[in-house]
C-alpha cells in the first residue's frame, strides 16, 4: 500500500470511528470502546509503518478559495512528524487499551470512547498539517476534545468549571496565534511550512512580533506562564484522558508546533521563549512539592517538564563540530529543535507510564487520590509499584534511562548558551527529583492508611500490559540508535556534550538527581501527614501561596473586573438605549407623519399601511411623480 | 439554460404562498397541517436541488434566470428570477432554515396554530423570494412580505413584553427598511438606466459611475437603512428585545434568514453599484462593527441571564464581523460575509430552537435557575453544544470559514481592528461555554429540582430532533466541505468586485 493511503487510512480511521459512535453506538458503550480502540490501532500500526517504512511525502488539496486568498489541507510527513506520530500512535493505543479496563463501569462509555476517537483525528491533523491555517484548525478541534473529555464526569460542578476553563484560556492563547498567522501571511504570502522555509531561506525578514504571536498559541496549548493555569484544573478529566491529552501529546503540540516554525525564530523571540519556559518549569516544579493529590503532582510535573522543553527550544542554535569529508568544520544548528523534540519524546513515555500508574492507583484505591490516604502499594500492587518506579527513576534523570538523556541534552545545552538558565534549570531538576521521590515514597511505602488503599488491587490485563509497553519505552527510548534510521532529522539536532563537557554535565545530572531523591528520602520518613508541613510550615505555606496567587488573581479579574464590566455596558444599554434613543427615535419617526401610537400591536391595519404606503412610493417615485 | 416544465424559483416561492392562502381561505385544521409539510418541503428540496446542480463557475452571471412580464416595464419593474453565486448560498439556507423553522412549528402545539402557519409560510415565500429576485423592486417587496408577518408573530405569540417588543421592533425595521427604500429609489434615479433591474444597472454604472458625491449620500443612506435592519450598533436595540419575545420559529426565521437582507443587499447591490461611496464610508462602518457590535455587545451578551436574550445579544454580536468584513471591500471580505451569513443563520435557527427546547423541560429562561439538565437529557444537551461550538465558531462547523476569511481579509484593512475583533473569539467562548455549562452541568439547581419533581424533563422528541438534526447536518456538511458554496461564491465575487476592490484602493491612496 502506498504511504499516503496508509497515512489517509490511519488520520480518517479515528473519525469514522467518532462518527459512528456519535451516530449508532450511543447507547452501545462496549461496542463502542472496542470501535475507538480499533481505530487506534490502526493509527499506532499505521504510524509505525510509515515511520520505519522510509518514506517521506507531501501533498496538499485547496480547502477554500477566495479571491487571491487560498487554504489548503495537506500532509507533510517528514522525519519530525513521524516522530510525532509515532508517539500519538503509541502512547494513543496504549491509553485506549487501558481505558477499556478503567472505564469498564462507567455509564457514559460511549461518550468517552467517542471523544477520544476525536482527539485522535485532530491531534493527528496538528502532526501532519502542511500549513499553518490547518494547523489552527485542528489546534482548535483538540481543545474541542479536551473539552469534552475533561467533562466527562459532568455532573461534577469542578468539571464543568474545569472544561470551561480549559477551552477559554486556550481561546486567549489562539488569539495571538490566529493574528500570528494572519500576520505572517501578509509579512511571506505564504502559510506553508515548506513555503515559509523557502521564503527565510531566500533573504525575508520577520519581526519578532510574528513568532511570539505564533508561540502565543504554544502557551496556551503547552500551558506555559501566564496561560498555565487551566491544566491542574484539566486534572478533573478521566486519568487515562490526563496521561494521553494532558501529558503525552496535545499540551506537547505547543512545542512541536515551535518546532515546525524553528525558521521564523528570531533572536528576540527565541530569548523570551526561554524565558517563559524555564520560569514555568521552575514555579511548576515548587508547586508540585506541596500536592496532595495523586495526579495534581502529575499535573504540575507536567507543566514543568513542558517549560523545560520551551526553554530548550529557546535556547536556539548551537555551532556544532561536524566531522566530513576528512575534515572538521562547525556548523550552527538549530540543536533546541533536537533537544526539545527528544525530551518530548521520552517525556511522553514516562509522564504517560506514570499517569497511568496513577490511573491504575486511583482505580486500585477505588477513586482515592489523595496521597496520604495511600501506602504500602508496593505489595498489594506489585506490577504498578515497579513500573511506576522505573517512571520516577526516568524524569528524574537516573542514569541510562530515558529523561537521563534528553534531560542531559538540555542541560547541556543551557550550559553553553545561558549561565542564568542553565542554574535554575539545575535547580529544577533538584526539586524535580524531590517531588517525585516524595509521591513514591508516600503513595508505596509504609503501610495502608485507608480502607481503600488496605483493599487495593490490580487490574486486568488491559490495564497492566500499558503499563509494561510504557516502562519499556521509558527504559530504553534515550537510545536513539532504536529507532534505526526513522527519525535521524531530528536526532542530528540533539546536542551531544563531548569531552570535559561532558564529565560536567554527567556530574551536574547526577548531583542534583541524588541531591533532590536523598533530602526527599530523608525528609519523607513518618508518611501520615505532610512531612514538610510539620517541619517547615512557613515553606510549605508559601509554596501553597504560589500555586493560589495565579488563580486568585484570574478569579478576581473574572469576578470583579470582567463580570462587573459587562454588568455596567449593560447597565448602560438598558437605560440609556433603551430609555433614551429609542423614545427619540420614535419621535423622528413621529415627525415623519405617522405617528409611532398608530402601530399599536395586533392591529394587521397597520402594518398593511405601512407596506403600502412604501410601495405606492416606489411605485411613485419609479414612474416619475415625484 | 431551463429546460424545466416550471421554473423552480417560481415555485419556490409561489408553494408556500399558495399554501398560506389556501390555509388563509378556511381548510380544514389537519389539511392544513398535511399541506403546511409542502408548503416548506418544497422550497428547501428545490434549494438544495439546485445547490447541487449550480455550475463551478458562473462568473458574473445569474443562473437558472427567468423573466416574467408584469406588465410594468414601462415603469422598470420586471419579476426577474435567477441566482449568481452570491445569491445561491443565501437562498440554499433560506430553504434548510425555513423547512427546520416549519417542522418545529407544525408540531408546537401553538394556539391558532393555522394562523401561525399561515404567517410562517408567507414568510418564507418572501425569504425565497429576497434572495431570488434580480429586479431591486421585488427584492425589497419580498423583504417586506416577509417582515410584515414577522411582527405580527412577535405580536400575537409572544412571549414576556411582547407588545413592547413588537412596537419597538416594528418601528425600528419600518424605519430602516424605509431608509433603504429611499437609498435605492436613488439609485434608480441617478444610475440614468430607469431600471429596478441590477444585471442592467451593473453593466450601466460599470461604464458611467456615477459621481463621487452621490455615491457617497447612498451608500451612507444604505448604510443605516440596511445597517439597522442588521442591527448595527447602535440601532440594535430592537433585536434581543425582539427576539427574546419572539415565538421560537418566528424568531429562527428572522434571526437565521430575514436579518441578512441588509447585508445581502449592502454585498449585492450597494458595493457594486456605488463602489466609491462604500470607500467613504467603510472605515466607520468598520469601526462599528467592531467596536460596537463585537466588543461592547460581546460584553453585554456575557452579563445577560435570560437564555433567549443571551442569543439574541450574540447574534447582534456576530453581526459586527459581517460590517468588518464588508467593510474591507474585498472579493475574501465580502466572500467571508457570506459564508458567515449561512453558517450565522443555520446556527442561530439552531440555537432559538433548542433554547425553547430547554425551556419545555426547565420552564423558564432564566440560566440562573439552571443547571445539570445535560444528566436529564443527553441528546439535547450534545445538540445545544454542537450548536455553541458552532457559533464561536470551531473549525469542522460552518461558522469557522466565514470568521476566518473575514479575519484575514481585515488584516489588510486594518491590523489594529483585525485584533480587536479576534478578541471576539475569546469573548464569544465566554458567553457561550458559560451558558452550556449554567444549562446542562453540574449538579442540578434546587430550582430546577423542584421542576423536576413536578414535570420530569424527557429528552428530545423526534419532532424535535429531526429540525434540530436538520441543521447540525448542514452545519457539519458546509464545515467539512465549504468548496460547495465557495466556488461559485468566489466565481461570482471576482467577476463583480474588481470595480469595488479599485476605488477602495484609491481611497486608500488618497
Amino acid at each position: 500500500m502506498p504511504s499516503t493511503s496508509i497515512a489517509l487510512f490511519a488520520f480518517l480511521a479515528p473519525l469514522v470511528s467518532a462518527a459512528v459512535i456519535a451516530l449508532l453506538l450511543r447507547r452501545r458503550g462496549g461496542i463502542a470502546s472496542y470501535v475507538s480502540s480499533a481505530a487506534a490501532a490502526l493509527v499506532a500500526a499505521g504510524a509505525l509503518a510509515l515511520a520505519f517504512g522510509g518514506e517521506r511525502f507531501a501533498f496538499s488539496q485547496e480547502w477554500l478559495r477566495l479571491g487571491d486568498f487560498s487554504l489548503s489541507i495537506g500532509i507533510k510527513y517528514d522525519d519530525l512528524a513521524a516522530l510525532m506520530l509515532a508517539i500519538v500512535g503509541v502512547v494513543g493505543f496504549c491509553v485506549h487499551l487501558f481505558s477499556l479496563g478503567y472505564m469498564a463501569d462507567d455509564a457514559a462509555k460511549a461518550r468517552y470512547f467517542g471523544g477520544l476517537s476525536v482527539f485522535m483525528f485532530s491531534m493527528i491533523g496538528i502532526v501532519f498539517a502542511d500549513n499553518l491555517f490547518m494547523m489552527f484548525i485542528f489546534w482548535e478541534l483538540v481543545g474541542f476534545s479536551s473539552y469534552l473529555l475533561i467533562n466527562h464526569y459532568h455532573e461534577k460542578q469542578s468539571a464543568a468549571d474545569a472544561s470551561k476553563k480549559a477551552f477559554i484560556v486556550n481561546r486567549v492563547g489562539d488569539f495571538g496565534f490566529l493574528l500570528g498567522i494572519i500576520a505572517c501571511y501578509y509579512a511571506l504570502g505564504t502559510v506553508s511550512l515548506d513555503g515559509i522555509a523557502e521564503k527565510i531561506g531566500a533573504g525575508s525578514v520577520v519581526t519578532a512580533a510574528i513568532p511570539l504571536l505564533l508561540f502565543c498559541g504554544a502557551m496556551g496549548k503547552s500551558a506555559q506562564m501566564p496561560l498555565h493555569v487551566w491544566l491542574p484544573d484539566a486534572m478533573e478529566g478521566p486519568t487515562p484522558v490526563s496521561a494521553l491529552i494532558h501529558a503525552a501529546t496535545m499540551v506537547a503540540a505547543g512545542i512541536y508546533m515551535l518546532c515546525r516554525i524553528q525558521v521564523l525564530m528570531v533572536p528576540e523571540a527565541l530569548t523570551v521563549i526561554m524565558w517563559v519556559g524555564t520560569v514555568t518549569a521552575l514555579y511548576a516544579a515548587l508547586c508540585a512539592i506541596v500536592q496532595s493529590d495523586i495526579k495534581k503532582v502529575l499535573a504540575y510535573s507536567t507543566l514543568s517538564q513542558l517549560g523545560y522543553m520551551v526553554a530548550a527550544f529557546g535556547l536556539g542554535s548551537m555551532a556544532v563540530e561536524h566531522a566530513g569529508e576528512g575534515m572538521m568544520h562547525a556548523m550552527v544548528l538549530p540543536v533546541g529543535v533536537g533537544a526539545a523534540m527528544f525530551h518530548l519524546t521520552t517525556h511522553a513515555f514516562f509522564k504517560a507510564l506514570m499517569f497511568l500508574g496513577s490511573g491504575s492507583v486511583i482505580h486500585g484505591c477505588h477513586h482515592e487520590q489523595n496521597i496520604f490516604r495511600m501506602g504500602g502499594l508496593n505489595r498489594k500492587m506489585p506490577l504498578t509499584f515497579s513500573t511506576f518506579t522505573i517512571g520516577v527513576a526516568a524524569i528524574i534523570g537516573f542514569p541510562y534511562l530515558a529523561g537521563f538523556f534528553s534531560k542531559d541534552a538540555i542541560l547541556f545545552l543551557a550550559m553553553k548558551n545561558n549561565t542564568a538558565v542553565f542554574a535554575l534549570l539545575a535547580l529544577t531538576a533538584v526539586l524535580t527529583s524531590f517531588y517525585m521521590v516524595r509521591l513514591w515514597r508516600i503513595v508505596f511505602f509504609g503501610t495502608p492508611r485507608s480502607q481503600e488503599a488496605e483493599h487495593a488491587h490490580e487490574g486486568g490485563l488491559s490495564m497492566t500490559l500499558p503499563l509494561v509497553i510504557l516502562a519499556i519505552l521509558s527504559i530504553v527510548g534515550g537510545y536513539t540508535a532504536i529507532y534505526g534510521n526513522a527519525f535521524a532529522e531530528v536526532w542530528a539536532l540533539i546536542p551531544v556534550a563531548h569531552g570535559s563537557d561532558h564529565t560536567i554535565i554527567l556530574a551536574v545530572s547526577v548531583a542534583v538527581m541524588v541531591l533532590g531523591a536523598g533530602s526527599a528520602l530523608l525528609l519523607y520518613k513518618r508518611l501520615g501527614g505532610d512531612a514538610l508541613e510539620a517541619k517547615a510550615p512557613a515553606v510549605f505555606d508559601g509554596l501553597g501561596l504560589l500555586k493560589e496567587s495565579f488563580d486568585g488573581l484570574y478569579n478576581y479579574y473574572v469576578a470583579k473586573v470582567q463580570q462587573r464590566f459587562a454588568m455596567l455596558l449593560n447597565f448602560v444599554e438598558q437605560i440609556f438605549l433603551a430609555g433614551v434613543i429609542v423614545r427619540g427615535f420614535a419621535g423622528v419617526v413621529g415627525l415623519v407623519g405617522i405617528g409611532a401610537r398608530a402601530l399599536h400591536v395586533g392591529s394587521l391595519h397597520a402594518y398593511v399601511y405601512w407596506f403600502l404606503l412604501g410601495a405606492v412610493l416606489l411605485w411613485a417615485f419609479a414612474a416619475g411623480g415625484f | 439554460m431551463n429546460t424545466l416544465p416550471v421554473d423552480p424559483l417560481l415555485l419556490s416561492i409561489a408553494t408556500p404562498l399558495v399554501v398560506a392562502l389556501a390555509i388563509g381561505l378556511g381548510l380544514q385544521k389537519r389539511h392544513s397541517v398535511k399541506l403546511a409539510y409542502v408548503g416548506f418541503g418544497v422550497p428547501a428540496l428545490i434549494a438544495v436541488w439546485l445547490w447541487s446542480q449550480f455550475p463551478g463557475d458562473p462568473g458574473a452571471s445569474y443562473v437558472f434566470m427567468t423573466r416574467y412580464n408584469t406588465g410594468l416595464q414601462d415603469l422598470g419593474f420586471t419579476l426577474a428570477l435567477g441566482l449568481n453565486g452570491i445569491s445561491m448560498p443565501l437562498y440554499v439556507m433560506a430553504g434548510i432554515v425555513g423547512l427546520a423553522a416549519g417542522l418545529y412549528a407544525i408540531q408546537s402545539g401553538a394556539e391558532r396554530l393555522k394562523v401561525y402557519l399561515m404567517l410562517l409560510l408567507v414568510m418564507q415565500g418572501g425569504l425565497m423570494g429576497v434572495f431570488a429576485s434580480i429586479d431591486i423592486f421585488f427584492f425589497y417587496f419580498f423583504h417586506e412580505l416577509a417582515l410584515i408577518p414577522t411582527f405580527i408573530m412577535v405580536g400575537i405569540w409572544g412571549g414576556r413584553d411582547r407588545s413592547y417588543a413588537a412596537m419597538k421592533m416594528t418601528i425600528y425595521l419600518t424605519a430602516g427598511a424605509m431608509l433603504s427604500l429611499i437609498g435605492l429609489i436613488a439609485i434608480y434615479l441617478k444610475s440614468g438606466a430607469e431600471t429596478f433591474d441590477m444585471i442592467t444597472l451593473r453593466t450601466e454604472l460599470m461604464m458611467h459611475p456615477m459621481e463621487f458625491v452621490t455615491q457617497k449620500y447612498i451608500f451612507g443612506i444604505l448604510m443605516v437603512g440596511f445597517g439597522t435592519l442588521v442591527s448595527l450598533w447602535p440601532l440594535h436595540t430592537w433585536a434581543p428585545l425582539g427576539y427574546g419575545a419572539a415565538p421560537s420559529s418566528a424568531a429562527m426565521l428572522h434571526a437565521g434568514v430575514l436579518k441578512k437582507f441588509g447585508l445581502y443587499g449592502l454585498i449585492q447591490i450597494a458595493l457594486p453599484l456605488v463602489p466609491a461611496g462604500a470607500a467613504h464610508w467603510a472605515m466607520p462602518l468598520a469601526v462599528l462593527g467592531v467596536v460596537g457590535n463585537v466588543l461592547i455587545i460581546g460584553f453585554i451578551t456575557i452579563a445577560q441571564r435570560d437564555l433567549k436574550q443571551m442569543i439574541g445579544y450574540s447574534s447582534v454580536m456576530h453581526m459586527g464581523y459581517a460590517f468588518l468584513g464588508i467593510a474591507c471591500l474585498s472579493t475574501l471580505g465580502a466572500g467571508g460575509v457570506v459564508l458567515m451569513m449561512v453558517a450565522h443563520g443555520l446556527s442561530v435557527a439552531l440555537l432559538f430552537l433548542l433554547s425553547t427546547c430547554v425551556y419545555h423541560r426547565t420552564h423558564t429562561f432564566d440560566m440562573a435557575d439552571m443547571g445539570g439538565l445535560a444528566q436529564k437529557t443527553p441528546v439535547l444537551a450534545a445538540f445545544f453544544v454542537t450548536a455553541t461550538m458552532a457559533s464561536i465558531g470551531l473549525p469542522g462547523l460552518a461558522n469557522f470559514w466565514g470568521e476566518l476569511a473575514i479575519f484575514v481579509a481585515a488584516w489588510d484593512f486594518s491590523p489594529t481592528l483585525t485584533a480587536l475583533s479576534v478578541a471576539g473569539v475569546v469573548i464569544s467562548a465566554i458567553y457561550g461555554l458559560r451558558s452550556a455549562a449554567r444549562v446542562f452541568f453540574g449538579p442540578t439547581s434546587e430550582q430546577f429540582n423542584g421542576v423536576i419533581a413536578a414535570h420530569p424533563p424527557a429528552d428530545l422528541r423526534w419532532s424535535e430532533k429531526i429540525p434540530a438534526l436538520i441543521l447540525i447536518i448542514a452545519l457539519l456538511f458546509i464545515g467539512f466541505w465549504p468548496k460547495s458554496l465557495s466556488t461559485p461564491l468566489d466565481s461570482a465575487l471576482r467577476a463583480l468586485y474588481p470595480a469595488v476592490e479599485a476605488p477602495a484602493a484609491q481611497v486608500v491612496s488618497r
